[in-house]
């Protein structure tokens, strides 16, 4: 059975949360059961197919109550000289993006988790450029292309005004080539520093040459108060018109030299097709897609048997770099749904508290109409994820966030400190004083759980109460990605729903008094009390925090 | 807490913690090991040259990077070191240096040098050739072998508090061991308390197959390791006390705020070994200097440097722990020796890193880039403008000089953990050895990189060569039998003793 065929088991509820964990940033239980008895290619193409809901979303508004523009759109409103407008602006911009990854309208896509893996791929931060219309135009350049074209997509960036900026295109003149764009461009966008032996993928003059094809080209209006367009220009007269030839890496190729007005799109294209046409490149982009999807860690039988093959599909001429195919193979493989590779990744910042709201229904407020909670909402998981070491839109470096490359991957996340926030802050998530609704708080839906699997709930004399292992089996369904023992679940029970300190027995007892008075807020006391706890403890284990 | 030894037929566990006892006891245990190493990363490759500025090549200096150059009369002058200066802002660096307490280590480099960030910082972070790749740290590979065994029943009597502790936020490699982190990663220790506090996290033994399993071990082991250490990292910082003043909030200097908790960790008795800290934005592609040359990025991250260092000596002194901390700069790479068009510099090869405190022995190690005749390429092709500094100190050597002469590993562990043997640079000798035959007055042959001086205590090494073409005069000189000064004519020696 070849790792990259495709895995023809009707998808049960395990296999089905697998694929929905690691597509989006984590399924609600509603959409766990819609796709459980689907194949893999069925599940894989709804989720592609469910793009379409939300290509074009509404806009991010105003969502300070305070201001006169609250609730309206910005993003065609001339450049403000207001500093801390424009830095609240962006914040809107990546409160927006949260909100799409969070929300549950039943229509699970892979969208904003691939959207996710190109920015952390292409990187550009908005602490460098500052202007939230660039990382606005940016993102929806990402957003838009994530499932098309990789060469369209790796020329649009080389171009795009805020990529200028951040790494220094804008500045690069014939007399003054900057190398830095020249050396992402080939170390982490395309063909990546060294192959899976070692070897290097491209030379020091490489960088010269490219930098020397990629000068001329500026962004304009960037900061500038007042203005309603931003742009990216091409100046001949900065470019470097001569034949720029690179090693033997790239066989020797000669990027012949343009002048006029199409000199740079001429060369970038002949540029893109060089560093496509390096057999490295699509492996690299396989690779790493194979670290953010299935597992970090990449070994020979891996690089062989899942890599190699992916990469040839990828740069074939019939597929000519179309990232979506990649996608749908990639995801509806055996490989994929191996059970080896099941809780194969520790969750980032952004799978755990997105992961979280998701999986326990914590509603979104609408953006438009409820834009003061939506606020509120996506503020307090940005703000988690910052703490937890991960800035969307913002990463420390132009590699991305260190837990995708860095030696030990996703163990990255985790330290003594980011464990100790990452169950603060998972704590709120079960109970919170954070609103999303005028009068709800933010936090799991106890009674509502509970009451779907307690039969004829006002039947107390007739119909036996829910038992404490019926509970834990209720919050512990599709909850973790790995089985837990039998003898954490006893702990789980004794340890902590009862605290140590009463029989099991008094769970039912307590739960009776409840539905005997479900509006007594000193029985439902009772219940939340060790619910929350056991909730508490649950995400706060070793077994939450992989996926 | 658990003690296995035995003292006249009682179980010291029975002794409180605290008693004068158990404290004498382990002072007397902590004689000799009670050292420890501060490194500073400095993220995103420094430009040495506007760092430590050849004043000796000055018009050299001003023509390779005019746009950025900082002006000859703005150059901190250093006491016996008239051909070499600081950065104006670097005050309390300079001090320090005047005070023969800071060492510059001057093109340090290695061998095929890598320009990638995240390459090159590896390289540095594993301590490995340039062709070799590691997953483990050099100072973890340190820690993992005076621990051995770490994590399994750390922390122990004899090892109660964290190997190393990285104030900052994303666990670095170069404390990684031989299967994990050998530090703990905090931000400020109460915060740490209040996070972790005493908490009972339960350990299940029971792990899935597979990655899952390897994670999940990973998980726990932290969890565990963070209250155990919890509390004695508290402790620690309760006990301490900062005696100096460190710039105040509205400096932004997140660098002096981390070594300030560096400080008090270390004087409130916290037992770690390596403390690590970072500061970032290093990578000045654009925008380096402001309006003048003395302003902008890289003079605010300077000043956040020196005076960040110069507090924290400070501080040391006055706590009196002063001569058991050793302090050691380090970036990914150097920048480039020509500037760009941006006010900026790309990313270059060898680069100064300070080392400070009492225990270092000499100042200069190596000497100013030659920028009139030691640029690399050495024979530029037409056309090419970009110079680079060429290295004259592998980084190892310096680790070498840590791991033997300030934590006192045997040699041939040193040698282990850094994968061959490196010379030494002499830092924390009085005596110059030769590392090579060749020229008396070939810097190269000798360990810290300069000809030998009247000043200079020199040992010619077993099977070293060094040939005189001039007299010559040193404050004492021992050859080794094996070695040999070979005189290429009618010169001699006079030992000014």
């Amino acid at each position: 059975m070849a790792f990259l065929d495709t895995y023809n088991t009707p998808l049960n509820a395990s296999a089905a949360a697998h694929l929905l964990r690691r597509a989006t940033f984590g399924p609600t239980r509603a959409e766990i059961e819609s796709f459980t008895g689907k194949t893999a290619i069925q599940a894989v193409d709804i989720l592609i197919s469910n793009v379409s809901y939300r290509a074009s979303p509404p806009p991010p508004v105003e969502m300070n109550a305070s201001r006169s523009d609250a609730g309206l759109p910005f993003l065609n409103n001339p450049l403000t000289a207001n500093p801390v407008l424009n830095y609240d602006y962006s914040n809107y911009i990546k409160f927006w993006w949260i909100g799409l990854m969070a929300e549950q309208n039943g229509r699970p896509s892979v969208l904003e988790k691939l959207t996710a893996f190109w920015q952390n791929h292409f990187v550009v931060i908005y602490s460098a450029v500052q202007d939230y219309r660039f990382i606005d135009r940016y993102l929806r350049l990402l957003r838009s292309n994530a499932l098309g074209n990789f060469r369209e997509l790796a020329t649009a960036v080389s171009k795009d005004p805020a990529m200028l900026i951040f790494q220094n295109g804008n500045e690069s003149t014939k007399e003054h080539p900057n190398e830095n764009y020249a050396r992402e461009l080939q170390e982490i966008f395309t063909v990546g520093q060294k192959d899976f032996y070692g070897n290097h993928n491209y030379t020091e003059q490489d960088v010269k040459a490219a930098a020397q094809v990629l000068t001329g080209w500026q962004a304009k209006n960037l900061r500038k108060a007042g203005t309603t367009q931003i742009e990216t220009v091409f100046t001949p007269d900065r470019h470097d018109s001569s034949d720029k030839t690179f090693s033997s890496k790239y066989s020797n190729a000669v990027v012949t030299g343009r002048s006029g007005s199409m000199a740079g799109d001429e060369e970038l294209a002949d540029l893109i097709a060089m560093l496509l046409g390096h057999p490295e490149c699509p492996k690299f982009i396989c690779r790493k897609l194979y670290r953010w999807y299935v597992n970090p860690n990449v070994t020979q039988e891996i690089e062989d048997g899942v890599i190699v093959p992916l990469a040839s599909f990828f740069a074939s001429a019939s597929n000519n770099f179309e990232i979506g195919p990649v996608i749908k193979k990639l995801l509806s493989s055996n490989v994929f749904f191996d059970t080896s590779n099941v809780g194969a990744i520790i969750k980032s910042p952004a799978e755990l508290m997105i992961g979280t709201v998701r999986f326990f229904d914590v509603p979104v407020p609408d953006l438009t109409t409820q834009y003061v909670y939506f606020e509120k909402l996506t503020r307090f998981l940005n703000d988690s994820m910052k703490l937890l070491q991960l800035e969307l839109l913002d990463q420390p470096t132009v590699f991305g966030s260190p837990a995708y490359f860095q030696t030990g991957y996703s163990k990255n996340w985790i330290n003594e400190t980011t464990i100790g926030i990452r169950g603060k802050r998972t704590d709120t998530l079960v109970a919170s004083n954070v609103e999303v609704k005028a009068g709800e708080l933010m936090g799991v839906d106890i009674f509502g759980r509970l009451k779907k699997i307690q039969p004829n709930f006002s039947d107390v004399a007739g119909t036996p109460a829910i038992t404490c292992e019926q509970v834990l089996d209720e919050f512990l369904r599709n909850l973790f990605a790995v089985d837990i023992s039998q003898s954490q679940k006893d702990f789980l029970i004794d340890s902590i729903m009862m605290m140590n300190s009463s029989p099991r027995s008094t769970w039912m007892k307590e739960w009776d008094y409840y539905r005997s008075a479900p509006n007594d807020t000193s029985k439902q006391a009772a219940i939340i009390w060790r619910c929350r706890a056991l909730l508490r403890f649950m995400l706060r284990m070793a077994e939450y925090q992989i996926f | 807490m658990m003690v296995p030894l035995m003292l006249d037929g009682f179980g010291i566990k029975s002794f409180a913690k605290g008693s004068t006892l158990v404290q004498s006891l382990r002072q007397t245990a902590a004689l000799n090991s009670d050292r420890v190493l501060v490194m500073i990363y400095l993220a995103g490759g420094n430009d040495g040259l506007n760092t430590v500025i050849p004043l000796e090549h000055y018009s050299k200096y001003y023509d390779l990077r005019s746009n950025i150059a900082i002006p000859e009369t703005s150059v901190l002058k250093l006491a016996g070191a008239p051909e070499t200066g600081f950065h104006p802002v670097m005050t309390g660096m300079r001090s320090l240096y005047d005070e023969g307490k800071l060492a510059v280590i001057n093109s340090v480099s290695y061998p095929n040098p890598d320009q990638s960030h995240y390459r090159s910082t590896d390289i540095w972070m594993t301590g490995v050739d340039s062709n070799q790749y590691a997953t483990s740290g050099w100072a973890g590979r340190y820690l993992n072998d005076r621990y051995a065994g770490y994590p399994v029943n750390y922390p122990n009597s004899e090892m109660e508090d964290p190997l190393a502790i990285q104030i900052g936020q994303i666990s670095t490699t170069a404390l990684l061991g031989n299967s994990q982190g050998m530090g703990v990663t905090i931000q400020d220790p109460n915060a740490f308390y209040q996070l972790i506090g005493e908490g009972t996290a339960r350990v299940d033994t029971s792990l899935p197959c597979c990655d899952a399993g390897d994670l999940l071990a990973y998980i726990r082991e932290k969890q565990v390791l963070a209250v155990g250490y919890a509390a004695e990292i508290k402790a620690a910082a309760d006990a301490g006390t900062n005696l100096a003043a460190y710039p105040d909030a509205s400096m932004n200097n997140e660098l002096a705020d981390r070594l300030k908790i560096v400080a008090r960790l270390i004087h409130g008795g916290l037992k770690s070994k390596i403390y690590y800290v970072e500061l970032g934005g290093f990578d000045t592609h654009s925008g380096q200097v402001g309006s003048t040359s003395v302003e902008g990025t890289h003079a605010e991250l300077l000043k956040k440097l020196s005076d960040g260092i110069a507090a924290f000596q400070n501080d040391l002194k006055l706590q009196g722990i002063e001569d058991k901390v050793l302090g050691m700069t380090f970036s990914d790479f150097g920048r480039r020796a020509t500037s760009n068009a941006s006010k900026g510099t790309d990313h270059g090869i060898g680069a100064p890193m300070f080392v400070f405190g009492t225990g270092i022995k000499r100042q200069m190690i190596g000497t100013n880039p030659d920028l009139v005749n030691g640029l690399l390429p050495e024979l530029p092709t037409v056309g090419v403008s970009n110079r680079d500094i060429k290295m004259q100190i592998d980084f190892r050597r310096v680790y070498g000089d840590v791991l033997n002469d300030w934590f006192g590993t045997a040699n041939s562990k040193t040698d282990q953990i850094l994968f061959k043997d490196f010379k030494t640079t002499s830092l924390f000798s009085d005596v110059v050895q030769s590392i090579s035959s060749g020229s008396w007055a070939n810097p190269e042959i000798w360990s810290n990189g300069r000809v030998p001086t009247a000043l200079t205590q020199i040992k010619i090494n077993s099977g070293h060569i060094v040939e005189v073409g001039q007299n010559i005069t040193a404050k004492e000189l021992k050859i080794d039998a094996g070695g040999k000064l070979k005189f290429l004519g009618d010169y001699g020696v006079k030992i000014a003793g």
